[in-house]
């Protein structure tokens, strides 16, 4: 497969899956920014934990300066100048399938055309008539169909392993960047949240429920959230779908079914993260520092990115 | 040429053709309704297959359908047999010229065509001078414009030897067609046409000396109005369609950049112009091709479809002279004929056509997509005036022919069925033989009363049917 | 007249080069005028070489290990025949009929062509349009950049000897004559200082005829030709492209020795 379409149906995938991560952090963010707000007087920290996630906080700090609610909605949401705003992750995406539009399936290229094509309806009447919430539903939803279609219609060949390579590349970080955000917004009380407070039940089931993993967490330990399980979980636990170990999984079985010899050292950086999570404990990652293990971990998934960036994406 | 219209359907008294009669009857026994319902139908699907087009000069890029028109051209069997063979003819001349040109200049030398004409033309390659080609083929795939007068009678309008469109239309036309109306295939002998990809595929593996060529489609890229084709084709011939930028020479030799390394290219089948193929060798502003791509051609290890340095031979200012090369290199009759043409740059034909603004079609040389070009009957007093400015500052760059009474086909247009002006463009595929598959493009003016048939102008097509007698 | 030459250039990069391909037209061939003693071109790799479009012997350079210079090396003896005046040509020169966007003729160049050369098409009205260009277009290092046409070089009224050279084509052809441009090295007076140069050649009924309008030459005493091409582009000594590398910096050395002639 000529390495510019694989290139472009890595990052349909990767952005469609931006896509609805952001959406995925912006509404659990938002209803948290509903609640009464112990010894904050508002929201916005709340939101303005999205952006730190998504690594735009000093962009919308030099476009808008003070946090408002309104403008962070919409600068998370809609607005075109923020390359990181959802508005333009499915623009992006849909650029990108049209780019291979002989390569997905039929279904697969109507779907994300539609999305595009209502995304700009919805930009053009603005949020206010939509409503956030809806809104995010809608992205969630849209990816959702998405990728059922891909997976009810594409066949099992390379262009099916970028695919899935670009959204597992992608949801890795994102989940890393979630813990470690969370984290650090609640710093040092983090240690304390298991104390079954309102606040911590809050904090930490927002987390999981902006993974679609609260189900699962009570399932697993029938517990109230707290740092350690929490972690542990999206982490480590490999039949959870949105956690790293998940994710690097998928990864490593992606990479091996390619062909050609010239993906080896990405192969190999795959399995060793893979072995790695199979074989660490939580106490372990607690042990050393969580933030200090979310750091170190979310290069080693921009390394793995980048190893398959040079071995497919655009050989010399 | 003579002033009435030939229409396809109808004869003179208003009685169908023999060739029709099938249909006709079809047709009669369809309301109206149902055509029209069938027909937002085919809109429909032709949208969600992204089976567009983009026009030059719209800013947004804007994709557009191009019109599908329900109502077929028919050809009756025995007639197309005559273009078909014609059109061989032609072709296979026209690829001895530019053998001939390249090397040996024996039509030169013989005082056929002036030598100014052809080596100081801006189609003539240099590159291509002395290079011997597989089979000594050079327009691999071409598209012969062919109108028919008042009189039926077939007359070539142009030949198209550089990167000619369309072909993906003629295929999706078909398919449409016998899918919103599958009884009409049943019911008479329809030539089929959907081997065109396969044959385009054994063409373009002969051009090459290698068994088991690689071969490629090489597109300018996405935001190209004929896009949709390269992909098409690219996806039925079952090969890589690749970019300027996917592509690269190293010692000579062209590769692509793929998921498993670099793999080597033996046959690219390019739709893009000569001039933007290499930027070390043509314009340098290019970014759509592949620096060094000459050097590697011209050392044989690589075979371009068409060959680079074709546009030499389907200039209008050389169209005159199609005749000549065929009776010169094949001694024979031609079968097609050619339309007359004043050359303008000849001072005596230039003030005929001066003089005759009104009556005559004047387009430029090196023209194509039918910009540039005045219909004078068409036109108003200010446009031909305006016209005769540019005409008379660059004469050299223009030729001039009678306006020719194009044929009509009943067409399905908002008031109802009418006849609307149509051309037809098959298309010659060159490699161990020359051959076509029946019929090719048909494009209609749907525009009543126009003459111009192009997609960039308002021109749609029609599904083209080779009948038996 | 025997000359020893060295003409090294030096690319370098601010960052690495992915991969880069370079034309090489740095290789003289034997004509009526030139004979070559001995000539060798070094660089980086291994090039087989070929003939261009234009006859010129090309060599096509393609690197794609990561490379942070490209060192090259062109050097040979040479011998040339200063009373030859007039090459001949096996193909037509009527391919150099055609202009190119670098040699356009816009209506200023048309009007200067048609003042200087009426109806005449000899090698006298060439030579008053050569001398005529030189004085309109003083010699300007720096006035002008390698993708300056002709038409704004005259304009400016300013330019180096590719600029003369182009315009002069453009006047040329207009005109109704073949003409191409040459690169090559030239010799200066002193034969000790050479350096890269361009002039034109125009076909006048039986062969090619020297113009250098930079030094208002029309005989080639000291001209070694490199190649031929329709303009700067067709036959420039070192054109390439390439991926990454950021600023580049080019250093380029000539050396020229008369070799003493025992007769």
């Amino acid at each position: 497969m000529l390495s510019r379409t694989a290139a472009d149906l890595y990052w349909m995938s990767r952005y469609l899956e931006r896509a609805e991560n952001l959406a995925r952090m912006l509404e659990v963010s938002y209803s948290l920014s509903l609640m009464p707000q112990a010894g904050r007087s508002d929201g916005h920290a709340e939101l303005a934990m999205s952006l730190l996630a998504a690594g735009t906080l000093e962009d919308y700090k030099a476009r808008h300066g003070a946090l408002d609610t309104e403008h962070m909605l919409h600068f998370f949401a809609l607005d075109e100048a923020n390359p990181g705003s959802i508005y333009c992750c499915l623009r992006a995406a849909r650029s990108n399938a049209h780019a291979v539009r002989g390569r997905i399936t039929a279904d697969m290229w109507e779907n994300i055309n539609a999305t595009w094509l209502e995304m700009r309806a919805i930009a053009g009447n603005g949020l206010g008539r939509y409503g956030i919430s809806q809104f995010c539903e809608w992205v969630r939803e849209r990816s959702h169909l998405f990728r059922g279609a891909t997976s009810g219609t594409i066949m099992r060949n390379e262009a099916y392993g970028f695919i899935r390579l670009g959204t597992f590349i992608e949801r890795a970080d994102n989940t890393l960047r979630l813990l470690d955000a969370r984290y650090e917004m609640f710093g040092e009380e983090s240690e304390e949240v298991s104390d079954k407070s309102a606040r911590g039940y809050y904090q930490w089931s927002a987390l999981l429920r902006a993974l679609s993993s609260f189900e699962a967490f009570n399932e697993i330990y029938r517990n109230a959230p707290n740092a350690e399980q929490v972690s542990e979980m999206l982490l480590l636990r490999a039949e959870v779908p949105r956690s790293l170990h998940a994710c690097i999984q998928e990864l490593d079985l992606e990479l091996s079914n390619l062909p050609g010899i010239n993906g080896r050292p990405a192969q190999r950086l795959a399995a060793g993260l893979n072995a790695r999570l199979r074989y660490t404990g939580i106490d372990e990652i607690l042990d050393a520092g969580l933030h200090a293990w979310l750091i170190e971990f979310i290069d080693q998934v921009r390394d793995l990115g980048q190893a398959i960036h040079d071995a497919y994406l655009e050989v010399v | 040429m003579s002033g009435a219209f030939f229409d396809e359907m109808y004869a003179a008294g208003g009685q169908c053709r023999p060739h029709y009669r099938e249909f006709a009857r079809w047709l009669a026994d369809t309301p109206l309704e149902l055509l029209a319902q069938r027909r937002r139908e085919a809109d429909l699907l032709f949208h969600r297959a992204g089976i567009t087009f983009t026009l030059y000069g719209d800013e947004q890029g804007t994709e557009r359908l191009i019109p599908f028109d329900i109502i077929p051209r028919s050809i009756k069997a025995s007639e197309w047999q005559v273009i078909e063979r014609g059109c061989i003819q032609r072709v296979q001349a026209l690829n001895m010229f530019l053998a001939d040109i390249y090397h040996e200049q024996r039509i030169l030398k013989a005082g056929i065509i002036p030598a100014e004409q052809v080596l100081a033309n801006e189609g003539y390659q240099v590159a291509m001078r002395g290079l011997g080609l597989h089979r000594g083929l050079y327009a691999h795939i071409a598209g012969v414009d062919l109108v028919r007068d008042g009189d039926g009678s077939y007359y070539v309008l142009e030949d198209n030897l550089r990167t000619p469109s369309g072909v993906s239309y003629m295929l999706e036309d078909r398919k449409m067609m016998m899918r919103l109306f599958p009884e009409l295939f049943a019911a008479q002998r329809i030539a089929p046409i959907d081997h065109y990809p396969n044959l385009l595929l054994d063409t373009l593996r002969s051009a090459s000396p290698l068994d088991n060529p690689t071969v490629v489609v090489l597109t300018p890229g996405r935001f190209n109005s004929a896009y949709f084709e390269h992909a098409f084709l690219a996806r039925e011939m079952g090969v890589e369609l690749v970019e300027g930028a996917d592509l690269f020479v190293r010692d000579d030799r062209v590769f692509m950049r793929t998921t498993c390394g670099p793999q080597p290219v033996d046959v690219i089948y390019r739709r893009l112009d000569d001039a933007f193929l290499d930027p070390l060798t043509f314009n340098p502003e290019s970014m759509l091709g592949v620096p060094g791509l000459i050097a590697a051609y011209r050392l044989g290890n690589v075979v371009l479809a068409n060959a680079v340095g074709t546009g030499v031979a389907d200039d209008k200012s050389i169209y005159p002279y199609v005749g000549e090369m065929i009776r010169f290199y094949l001694d024979e009759a031609p079968i097609l004929k050619n339309v007359p043409t004043w050359q303008c740059r000849k001072p005596a034909e230039l003030s005929h056509v001066l003089a005759n603004l009104e009556h005559l079609v004047v387009k430029e040389t090196q023209g194509s997509g039918g910009y540039g070009m005045l219909v004078g009957p068409a036109s108003t007093a200010a446009q031909i005036e305006a016209f005769r400015l540019r005409l008379k500052a660059r004469p050299q760059d223009y030729i001039a022919q009678p306006t020719l009474c194009l044929s009509t086909c009943p067409t399905f247009v908002e008031s109802g069925i009418a006849p609307r002006h149509i051309d037809l463009r098959p298309f010659v595929l060159s490699g161990s033989q020359t051959r076509l598959v029946p019929g090719g493009l048909t494009r209609v003016a749907l525009r009543e009363g126009s003459l111009v048939v192009n997609s960039s102008q308002g021109g749609g097509t029609k599904d083209t049917w080779v009948v038996e007698d | 007249m025997k000359l020893s030459i060295r003409h090294d250039t030096t690319y370098s990069y601010a960052n690495e080069v992915c991969t880069s391909i370079q034309f090489l037209r740095l290789t003289p061939q034997d004509s009526e005028r030139q004979r070559v003693i001995d000539w060798q071109v070094d660089m980086p790799r291994k090039v087989r070489s070929q003939l261009d479009p234009y006859g010129n012997v090309l060599h096509v350079l393609t690197l794609d290990e990561p490379h942070g210079e490209i060192v090259l090396c062109a050097h040979g003896q040479v011998e040339i025949d200063p009373t030859r005046e007039v090459e001949p040509d096996l193909q037509s020169p009527l391919p150099f009929l055609r202009s190119s966007p670098l040699t356009a003729a816009d209506e200023a160049l048309l009007a200067f062509a048609a003042q200087h050369c009426g109806e005449r098409r000899d090698r006298a009205a060439l030579i008053e349009l050569m001398n005529a260009l030189a004085e309109h277009m003083p010699y300007s290092p720096g006035a002008t950049e390698v993708g300056t046409t002709a038409a704004e070089s005259f304009a400016r009224q300013a330019g180096v000897c590719q600029d003369h050279t182009h315009a002069f084509l453009a006047c040329v052809r207009s005109l109704g004559i073949p003409a191409r441009y040459v690169s090559g090295y030239l010799c200066t007076e002193d034969a000790t200082h050479l350096a890269s140069h361009a002039w034109a050649e125009a076909w006048l009924g039986e062969g090619w005829y020297s113009f250098d309008i930079t030094n208002r030459l029309a005989r080639p005493e000291r001209h070694l030709k490199l190649a031929v091409g329709l303009d700067y582009l067709d036959a420039c000594p070192v054109r390439g492209m390439r991926r990454g590398g950021g600023m580049e910096h080019m250093l380029a050395k000539v050396q020229v020795e008369l070799m003493v002639q025992v007769q």
